[in-house]
């Protein structure tokens, strides 16, 4: 509840997920990283340098900007590609969201186990679509890059508004802010969940069911 | 952030991580970095836990109090189970002989049985298994919690210890104001809340007390089946705590409830579409909860009657009178809390109340009871002298079968008689006892302002400020009842439920979804009788009633001064503010000879007399009284309505001898502000506390003076002056909706009628004669009466237009019927407010002209006739 949360919606054909999602998640990730932290000492540090990229889409008019780094973008795949391979199964029409979640970890006493602290979750909505043929697929194509340019730049926006961001963490503190797995850059503590919604969620007997269940649940 | 320049540029993936040149760019930690992830989200969640932490004194007071009731708990019943099981009845009462004769003495542990033949007993009784079994449940479920809460308390604990710098020792010198200051600090500082740059009060409250802002508003819109109309008690009330849990277990946090956590309603509950499926499943809940409540009965019955006789027993035996004594019963807490209140504020407000609510009460001794209860008295009380005399000659008596039992029966008999028998020596008058408790409780139906002597009246005050021993009953029969409740009244109302709950609530930004009641926005839920006509937008169904909202908006800007209200709020708060003040130095001329009047009246009715001379300070009441009169055009020498008002405010300020110096800065603290040079300075602060408050704080001079215990005092005097002018105001506005029509025929007979009720009233209130008193008492009598009769008469020829509200209509919303009863049309705002300047200034002439000698008599030596007040009441 102690969070900014910012949700995203697109609509999009079923092979244009991946990168859509690349897209966002990185943008959001390019601004959400920074290079490694150096400590000299316990409260001063250097900071290393983030390389970026340009990454062209196949299947949208787009171009995107992330940060050069491989296993930031292996890890970001792996995510969207888990998240594509759910929407697939769950049926052609697919709803879905993707959650980026940032948090800060709170470190706690023996029996209990870290607490984690979100204080940002961009979620996006995903809407699959299907095309009839390829010139609607065509139209789609400038569609959703024209939609995730907007995107971008609302993305862009929200982050350069002054508001909270974690405070810089001394040298025992800091992975208890940044994610320091990582060789050569060091986001903020994210992680991604996903969540497939059935459009025919609220369907009769579904509902029926959680009634007894919920009605029996005392 | 870094600021380090990244050209935007295509980088080879394999590039050095450390960059040349980096002793050029060392970074440092800022200070205090560390307790903000700490308490991020602890305080967020645990606002609740903040405040209950303050209210228990500290961690250690906190900790012992909840071991002490899993013992408590255990004790219970292990005893209860030791005296069923264990004892062998037939030794104590000496029907048996006991075995071994080595001593003559019957000794305690002889009649207990042996360990064995215990645990035989207890291993055949199919009923004690299920009752151990049952309290077994329960208590490891009350241990989970208590581990749990225990940790919560600890983070808490250091939240207080190192982000708030307060230790747990003195944290019981805090009040709660000042540790609320504290976390709004800490908020600018390390951003606690990342929704927002800064935290208001506002927003702590909401989430100190989300559920309870709700049962306020649903209790306020008479949404909960808890007044019953009986076949023969009448109209009644019954809200146990246990009936209280189960809607809190409905609504807020149970499985299946509304609420999905502790800040956000289920999302399909903010949705009009399916609400009659909604309901339907909130039904079928409510009927779960009302059966497990209903199989639960036994154990929970059997569980209340041996709390009940282990806690209170005791109690009676050492004193009877505590079953006649009274308290604030469960229902008049609910009823009579503003929105946004927190419970000490509440607790503080009606202990305030107690003593002349009390009184109120006693009022009303039936005189038939009252003689039947002397003669019982009489009878019991011979016979206790009888067997008391024989006890003193001869003890032996007392070893005679049932002769400590009767004197312990008689006595408590005498006990219950002596409270049906009322005080020779009081004095009482209901309506302005009222008055009194009004201005401590703050809420009122419209019905009891002039029926205070009335039977009806006293009935339903009853149900706010009940007997103890009712109180006990009530909560012994709660676990049979409760079911039926759930299962038969509420169940039916679900719908209504689903409505009210997806029309009032709002999403807050950092504070989740609140009560849209305890937002306190005239505008949205404002009561045009209320003096909001024409701000709110309201209908019927999103008004508050009994001008909640109104009242509640005054408390909260009055208890805490530093927040700032939304602008139409603020212009409220201002308007009021204003309109009061305007009335206190309007009337003041006048007030010069009522606070005289008042002041020697009240010297002889308190009880503890430094109260009178904060009183004294804060002239409010008397100049809020005249500036009712000078409302209509009639004259300030009827002065009766400024000494029972007085009065009645002067209860309200509670002791405060630390007034005394404050009364010298007064002065110096006001001759700035340029507006009142002629009026004596002290009298200045008459308008209201406010300003002292403000001035205080704006000045330095004045910070170190008065601790916030000081600055609360003043807040719950002004509220209480508020709270009186806006019933006041109210009660004008009403009245003039009823006899616009029809008062000048009735005025001649309906003011001799009421004069002589009146003059009672006056007749009633003690007076001194060391001080000249310049009117007559049937001259005050009536100048109230017509001056309340001609209140209204100007706004007959004005055919004012009359501001239409727009009617917004939820969902679920009642239908808005044009001629309700208990509707008010609002009275057009220009009316009220332009009149109000040429009247005061109209009478502040007039009693001038009339009042003069005493006016000028009072303007003489009013600072020194003071001061002698002051002496004298030391």
């Amino acid at each position: 509840m102690n969070c900014r949360s910012e949700v995203l919606e697109v609509s999009l054909e079923g092979r244009q997920v991946d990168e859509a999602l690349l897209a966002l998640l990185h943008t959001i990730l390019l601004h959400r990283s920074t290079g490694k932290f150096h400590y000299k000492k316990e409260g001063t540090y250097s900071i290393g340098t983030v390389g970026t990229q340009d990454i062209d889409c196949d299947f949208i008019d787009f171009t995107f900007v992330r940060v050069s780094s491989d296993e930031l973008d292996r890890v970001i795949r792996k995510a969207v590609a888990e998240f594509k391979d759910a929407l697939g199964n769950s049926g052609s029409d697919g709803m879905g969201q993707i959650s980026l979640e940032f948090y800060q970890k709170k470190k706690s006493r023996w029996p209990f186990s870290d607490e984690c602290i979100p204080w940002e979750v961009w979620t996006i909505k995903v809407n699959v679509v299907n095309l009839a043929n390829e010139q609607e697929r065509q139209i789609c194509r400038e569609k959703v890059g024209e939609k995730l340019g907007e995107k971008v730049i609302n993305i862009v926006e929200v982050i350069n508004r002054h508001e909270y961001l974690p405070k810089m963490p001394t040298q025992s503190e800091v992975d208890n802010v940044f994610d320091t797995s990582l060789k050569d850059v060091q986001p903020y503590l994210y992680k991604i969940t996903y969540q497939i919604t059935d459009s025919l969620g609220t369907s009769v007997s579904t509902t029926m069911r959680r009634l007894i269940k919920d009605t029996l649940a005392l | 952030m870094a600021h380090f320049d990244t050209e935007y540029q295509r980088l080879e993936a394999s590039y050095s991580d450390s960059p040349p040149g980096e002793e050029n760019l060392l970074v440092h930690v800022p200070e205090g970095s560390k307790c903000n992830s700490q308490h991020q989200s602890l305080i967020f969640f645990n606002f609740c836990n903040v405040y209950n932490l303050h209210q228990k004194n500290g961690f250690t007071c906190m900790l012992l109090g909840e071991i002490f009731e899993l013992v408590q708990l255990v004790f219970v019943v292990t005893f209860t189970v030791f005296l069923a099981n264990c004892v062998d009845y037939d030794i104590l009462f000496a029907n048996k002989l006991v075995n071994h004769t080595d001593s003559s003495k019957v000794t305690l542990p002889d009649a207990f049985l042996p360990v064995d033949v215990c645990s035989a007993r207890i291993h055949d009784n199919v009923f004690v298994i299920f009752i151990l079994v049952i309290s077994g449940v329960f208590w490891l479920h009350r241990l989970v919690k208590f581990i749990y809460n225990v940790c919560c308390y600890w983070e808490i604990r250091s939240f207080y210890i190192n982000a708030l710098k307060m230790s747990m020792a003195e944290l019981p010198y805090f009040t709660w104001q000042e540790v609320q200051a504290r976390i709004i600090e800490i908020q600018k500082e390390h951003q606690i809340c990342i929704h927002k740059k800064e935290l208001t009060e506002l927003d702590i409250y909401h989430r100190i007390l989300r559920f309870k802002n709700y049962m306020v508003a649903m209790v306020n819109k008479s949404l909960l089946p808890i007044r019953f109309r009986l076949p023969f008690l009448g109209d009644s009330v019954f809200y146990t705590r246990g009936l209280k849990y189960n809607f809190e277990l409905i609504f807020f946090w149970g499985p299946g409830s509304l609420f999905e956590n502790e800040w956000s309603l289920k999302s399909e509950y903010k949705r009009g579409g399916n609400r009659l499926e909604l309901a339907d499943r909130l039904s079928s809940r409510i009927l779960w909860i009302g059966i497990a409540n209903l199989l639960l009965c036994p154990v929970i019955l059997i569980w209340q009657i041996l709390y009940a006789f282990f806690s209170y027993t005791e109690v009676i035996k050492r004193e009877p009178g505590i079953l006649g004594a009274r308290c604030w019963s469960l229902y008049g807490r609910c009823y009579l809390r503003h929105f946004n209140e927190l419970d000490h504020e509440l607790m503080s407000r009606l202990s305030k109340g107690y003593k002349a609510s009390s009184k109120y009460m006693n009022c009303f001794m039936s005189p038939l009871l009252t003689v039947v209860a002397k003669n019982v008295a009489f009878f019991a009380g011979s016979i206790l002298a009888v067997l008391i005399a024989l006890t003193i000659y001869d003890e032996d008596v007392l070893a005679v079968e049932h002769v400590l039992s009767s004197i312990t029966l008689l006595g408590v008999c005498i006990t219950v008689c002596r409270s049906f028998i009322p005080d020779k020596h009081m004095v009482f008058c209901p309506e302005q006892l009222l008055k009194v408790i009004l201005a401590h409780i703050h809420y009122m139906p419209d019905h009891w302002q002039g029926n205070a002597h009335r039977y009806e009246t006293r009935d339903e005050f009853a149900q706010l400020f009940q007997y103890k021993a009712v109180f006990i009953l009530e909560e012994l029969l709660s676990p049979v009842i409760t079911p039926f409740i759930l299962i038969f009244c509420l169940r039916r109302k679900s719908l209504e439920i689903i409505d009210f709950f997806r029309n009032f609530t709002v999403e807050v930004v950092g504070v989740g979804d609140t009560c849209s009641f305890a937002q306190m926005d005239v505008r949205q839920h404002g009561h045009p009788a209320w003096m909001s006509a024409g701000k709110t937008e309201a209908s019927i169904y999103q008004q508050a009633e009994d001008g909640k909202t109104e009242l509640s908006l005054m408390h909260f800007a009055i208890t805490n001064p530093q927040w700032q209200p939304p602008r139409e709020s603020t212009h409220f708060i201002s308007q009021l503010k204003e309109k009061v003040h305007r009335e206190a130095t309007g009337g003041q001329q006048g007030t010069a000879a009522e606070n005289h009047a008042f002041t020697s009246t009240h010297s002889l009715q308190s009880e503890s007399e430094p109260r009178s001379l904060i009183a004294n300070l804060l002239a409010g009441p008397p100049s809020l009284a005249s500036l009712h009169l000078g409302r209509d055009s009639s004259i300030i020498n009827h002065l009766s309505i400024g000494v029972s008002e007085g009065t009645s405010a002067l209860r309200s300020l509670s002791p405060l001898s630390t007034s005394l110096h404050l009364r010298g800065s007064f002065p110096s603290a006001r001759l700035p502000r340029p507006d009142h040079p002629a009026v004596a300075a002290g009298r200045a602060m008459a308008g209201s506390g406010t300003d002292a408050r403000t001035v205080s704080s704006g000045s330095s001079a004045w910070e170190g003076q008065l601790t916030s215990l000081v600055l609360s005092e003043y807040a719950s005097t002004e509220m209480s002056i508020h709270a009186l002018y806006m019933h006041e105001m109210h009660k004008q506005q009403s009245r003039g909706e009823l006899s616009r029509h029809t008062w000048h025929r009735q005025e001649s007979d309906e003011s001799s009628e009421s004069v002589h009720d009146d003059v009672e009233a006056i007749r009633n209130l003690p007076r001194s004669s060391t001080f000249p008193f310049a009117t007559t008492p049937s001259q005050e009598g009536a100048g109230l009466q017509s001056s309340s009769q001609r209140r209204y008469g100007g706004t007959t020829g004005n055919s004012s237009p009359r501001v239409q509200r727009t009617a917004r209509m939820p969902m679920g919303g009642w239908s808005e019927e044009p001629h309700t009863g208990r509707h008010h049309d609002p009275v057009p705002e220009e009316g009220s407010e332009d009149e109000l300047p040429p009247h005061i200034h109209k009478v502040r002439q007039h009693s001038s002209e009339l009042k003069m000698d005493t006016v000028i008599r009072l303007g003489r030596n009013q600072n020194s006739s003071r001061l002698f007040f002051c002496l004298k009441l030391m």
